[in-house]
């Protein structure tokens, strides 16, 4: 799909000096008796078309303004910050001393850190592709025309709006606690639940389903590429004498890949970086016993609550560079899966 | 529609830039003003809706009282206030008066952000004792001031022991041995099912009222731990007997180690807690009344163990003089005033001073009064001194409801759980030093 979008933006960038440059003499060497006043239209309608698009270049930096100061004074200047904290002991309350790669060394003896990588790395490698693939499910089911498509979209939807709000901490402790509405459904076979978020083996699975329920926005991104599948390769496909499932597999499958590989690339990163639903279940602890620990709680836990600013900064930074790592290995391994119409 | 160019553009975004300039400039704090002259104080504290309004009026009364003092307000929820205390002081934006989580108190005042009280005219403290104000100071000087005082209590429902026929041990026999038998005897033969207790191993004063009646401390004068692994055990073991016997409830049951009262309180008897805990959480059950008893004993508890925990405030020593006076002033109707503290009632405890303790008799609901009474009989007892908890113990009670659950969960023995939880504690005290 990115690469669709950059093909088309160079076309568009090409043509324009092309034409003003070649067309006079294309003129001049056809012998058209109204090429001198075609070409001289041309050379007008360029340096026109230039000065309009210096024009729209300069409204289009005025409207990038505050996104850049922003980025520059909100976000740059932190993440810069945070880098040189990272080599520093600063506990907020006084001025950080340099340490060198201390606090980096600290993560390798740091049982909390490896608990927490534990915790994310199941919790990113085992829900992005149920989330994945549950979305994609509805999508295909959405997509066969149901009537009222539009609410069922935005009913699908509203788990993505409610997954990280302090709603879904009483919503989960409703449905998986103690008291439940899983433990009530267990009732009725005679088995005596437990509270699944108080339990270490099952406190994740619980989150993972959180995450596999907040399907709506990869479910949506699905559906709009489902919808660009052109109808004639399924009709080639049924002439051909394609079951349903052969269809799924040889069409819909192979010219949605570029969509799951964007959803994929979105949901790892957003994984990675959960945080909000660990703290609110957990109240902010990520236990029991360290079984919610996300790597982004305790991060948080180490800048906020012990004051340990120079280390979570640390954190911080092997979080981003993992991520990229992890992003930098699916796209290597992209070309062997992802097909694009153009391939 | 009309363009902009470059140079309206620029003339536009300096003029704005600059109107901006003036406009932070006058949100400023007002270093300038004249001491004496008109002058503004933020006041920084937390809790809940009820506490946020009872607060914000009384110190609008404050205000009708010192027109020349304006008071800005700063409130969050419990955890917020910490994230935004941290965040205010990496900032050096911190407010003028706020107040202190206990878990912070020697860690703000190692990094010295607290202003000495003393020598500050507008703070009346005529109603304390010398010895009061001993027990006050941190490091021997008075740089903060409690604004509420609790003890480590047993709270019971008198009203399900009435209808079960219990009785509890009486006073000479108020120990933990009697209290955990008798909870499992009420816990196998009350007549409605009711259990003992929630799990409560990670109480921290509670803890605290245990290591001192064993002669040890949970922190010690110089910063250090003042408990050992043997005495931490004890204390587990003590809430295992009771979980194992099924009296208390197990982590499953209760949702987790910290209980949602309003979900156990119908199944149990009793819960052990902080006395100030009565006021709100009895309104959860109207039906029922509640009762408190101090903290249980061993039969031979060490002299001076019981202690008064004070929840404090502080000024914050970047302020100047003119400011320091007027927070002075704000502090001193906190902590002197009844209609202050008739405003805002009693939810941060009994109020330390021993006035207004006398006072808060005369309005103070049936819970609050069985609050004061308990508060007012440590008040009196024998008390070695308490410290704080060190720089670098911030997590501290954390650390113990993750030993606590790791026993729970049977994921752990005691005697690793608590080794672990030492080692832990100590290596943040070593990290500090």
């Amino acid at each position: 799909m990115a690469r669709r979008i950059r093909h088309g933006a160079g076309v568009r960038d090409a043509s324009a000096p092309a034409s003003a440059a070649s067309d006079p003499d294309d003129a001049a060497s056809s012998g058209n008796p109204t090429a001198e006043s075609s070409g001289t239209r041309a050379a007008a309608s360029g340096s026109g078309r230039k000065f309009h698009l210096r024009r729209q270049g300069r409204a289009a930096h005025v409207f990038l303004l505050p996104w850049l100061l922003g980025f520059g004074l909100v976000t740059s200047v932190p993440l810069f910050a945070s880098l040189y904290l990272a080599f520093t002991d600063y506990n907020v309350l006084s001025s950080p001393r340099f340490t060198g790669l201390s606090n980096f060394e600290r993560m390798l003896s740091d049982d909390r850190f490896w608990a927490a990588v534990s915790v994310t790395a199941r919790y990113v490698f085992i829900s992005v592709p149920l989330q994945l693939g549950f979305a994609l499910l509805l999508a295909l089911i959405l997509d066969r025309g149901l009537r009222g498509l539009a609410f069922y979209r935005g009913a699908f939807y509203l788990p993505s709006l409610l997954g990280s709000s302090v709603a879904v901490a009483i919503l989960w402790r409703e449905i998986f606690g103690h008291d439940g509405l899983v433990n009530d459904a267990l009732a009725w076979f005679g088995i005596e639940g437990q509270s699944w978020l108080q339990n270490p083996s099952t406190a994740l699975s619980t989150l993972m389903v959180l995450n596999v329920w907040t399907f709506g926005s990869p479910m949506v991104i699905f559906l709009a590429g489902l919808r660009q599948i052109p109808e004639d390769l399924y009709e080639a496909a049924r002439v051909d004498g394609a079951s349903k499932i052969r269809q799924f597999t040889h069409v819909t499958i192979p010219l949605l890949t570029p969509i799951i590989f964007f959803n994929l690339i979105l949901q790892t990163i957003g994984s990675f970086q959960a945080f909000t639903q660990a703290h609110i279940i957990s109240g902010g602890t990520g236990g029991p016993v360290d079984s919610t620990l996300f790597y982004t709680l305790y991060l948080y836990q180490q800048g906020f609550n012990s004051f340990n600013m120079g280390y979570a900064s640390a954190l911080a930074w092997v979080l981003m560079l993992a991520i990229a790592v992890v992003t930098a290995i699916h796209f290597f391994l992209s070309k062997y899966w992802v097909f694009y119409g153009d391939d | 529609m009309s363009t902009m160019d470059r140079r309206t553009f620029l003339k536009t975004t300096g003029a704005g830039a600059l109107g901006a300039t003036a406009l932070l400039s006058a949100c400023g704090s007002d270093d300038g003003s004249a001491p004496g002259g008109p002058t503004s104080v933020r006041y920084a504290w937390w809790g809940n809706n009820i506490r946020q309004q009872n607060y914000t009026t009384a110190l609008e009364l404050f205000q009708e009282e010192h027109p020349d003092i304006t008071i800005e307000t700063e409130f969050a929820e419990y955890t917020a206030f910490q994230e935004r205390m941290t965040t205010q002081m990496a900032a050096r934006d911190v407010p003028d008066i706020f107040w202190i989580a206990s878990a912070q108190v020697m860690t703000y005042e190692k990094n010295g952000l607290y202003r000495s009280l003393e020598g500050l005219d507008a703070l009346d403290l005529s109603d304390f004792s010398d010895q009061d104000i001993e027990f006050f100071k941190l490091n021997g000087e008075l740089n903060t001031m409690p604004h509420g005082s609790f003890v480590p209590v047993v709270r019971y429902n008198q009203t399900y022991l009435e209808e079960d026929g219990y009785e509890l041990p009486g006073d000479a026999d108020w120990t933990w041995e009697n209290l955990a038998d008798f909870l499992i005897d009420y816990n196998d033969n009350n007549p409605n099912g009711r259990r003992g207790l929630p799990y409560d191993a990670d109480h921290d004063i509670s803890f605290e009222a245990w290591l001192r009646q064993h002669g040890q401390q949970l922190w010690t004068e110089d910063g250090e731990m003042g408990f050992d692994a043997e005495a931490l055990a004890g204390w587990f073991e003590w809430w295992e007997r009771l979980r194992t016997a099924g009296a208390a409830l197990s982590i499953s049951e209760q949702d987790g180690i910290g209980p949602d009262w309003a979900e156990v309180g119908e199944r149990v008897l009793v819960k052990f807690g902080s006395s100030n805990h009565i006021i709100d959480e009895a309104q959860v059950f109207p039906d029922s009344t509640f009762k408190l008893r101090p903290a249980p004993a061993i039969p031979d508890a060490a002299a001076g163990h019981k202690f008064i925990y004070y929840p404090r405030l502080a000024v914050y020593q970047g302020i100047d003089d003119a400011q320091a006076q007027a927070a002075a002033s704000v502090v001193s109707f906190n902590i002197n005033s009844v209609d202050f503290l008739k405003t805002v009632g009693l939810t941060m405890g009994a109020p330390p001073n021993p006035r207004l303790l006398q006072e808060a008799y005369e309005f103070a609901s049936d819970d609050e009064q069985e609050m004061l009474a308990v508060v007012e009989s440590e008040t009196d007892a024998e008390r070695s001194p308490r410290y704080e908890a060190p720089a670098g113990t911030s997590t501290w009670r954390t650390v113990m409801s993750r030993a606590a659950e790791e026993i729970a969960l049977e994921r752990s023995g005691i005697a690793e759980a608590s080794e672990a939880m030492i080692a832990e504690i100590q290596a943040g005290i070593d990290q500090e030093k």
